[in-house]
């Protein structure tokens, strides 16, 4: 698990977190033209990754619409459950893939 | 959401009002980079990229010289907005092919308290559909000008 690994899964989640929104930014008044353009980018992105690692993030995704969240303060913002201070420093570097304890979700250190 | 909501969301170290970006792509990073500067975001490639793919979705300029470049990311945990003023206007893809002028860049987290986000937006389209405060928001200066302005004074 690469630190690249780790961002290419947030892109993911950004991109089908966009696509799943784009009707209601549309009806805000913003023009949507590329939904298919972006699904195939999407493709494309999730081509990259190891399949054992998307196939968890698709089931994290399913179960819990959410399957990385961000740590704050040392804090998962997914379930607000305290993360044991001594994954904080390895997971601040990026290189370990830390999941929360409590609710399973995948964890992205923001500070 | 009322116009006054919006100014909790405003930050005075996220106000430019002269930028110096020329293209879409350097107005983008321009204003991201006071998110990263203000550290809302840690990772300025990862938003930098969400933008724009955002962008391939459909521009973000609203036409009559106003863009409203947004996303969420797994990569922040508040919903900021930054505004950005050109003087000289940054070809943005607009559909009505003007320069934009005024820029309002909204970055919000997946899951937001509140789920605020989306009424930001719209309530940002509104406000930059009126003629009158367009006119205001291209000749402001500080940004307690900007906050007057979105609130209706």
């Amino acid at each position: 698990m690469g630190n690249s690994e780790l961002e290419q899964l947030i892109s993911l989640q950004d991109l089908d977190l966009m696509i799943e929104e784009s009707e209601e930014v549309e009806k805000l008044g913003f023009s949507i033209t590329g939904v298919s353009q972006l699904k195939i980018a999407r493709e494309e992105l999730a081509a990259k990754i190891s399949k054992p690692l998307l196939y968890r993030y698709e089931r994290l995704r399913k179960k819990l619409k959410r399957a990385i969240v961000p740590v704050k303060n040392d804090i998962c913002l997914g379930c607000f459950l305290h993360q044991p201070t001594s994954i904080g420093a390895q997971g601040r570097e990026g290189v370990d893939l830390f999941t929360c304890e409590n609710c399973g979700r995948m964890l992205y250190w923001l500070d | 959401m009322q116009k006054h909501e919006l100014r909790d969301h405003l930050r005075k170290a996220l106000f430019i009002p002269s930028m110096k970006a020329r293209t879409k792509e350097q107005a983008l990073e321009e204003l991201l980079d006071l998110f990263v500067a203000e550290k809302y975001v840690k990772n300025k490639q990862l938003v930098l990229e969400m933008l724009k793919q955002r962008e391939l979705l459909g521009s973000t300029s609203l036409g009559k010289g106003v863009a409203v470049p947004h996303g969420r990311t797994t990569a922040t945990a508040d919903v900021i907005i930054a505004f950005g003023r050109s003087e000289k206007g940054v070809d943005f893809d607009a559909s009505d092919k003007n320069p934009v002028t005024l820029f309002f860049m909204v970055i919000a987290p997946h899951n937001d308290e509140g789920n605020i986000y989306l009424p930001i937006l719209g309530t940002l389209v509104i406000i930059l559909k009126d003629a009158k405060k367009r006119h205001a928001l291209n000749k402001v200066e500080t940004f307690e000008e900007l906050v007057a302005l979105i609130d209706g004074e």
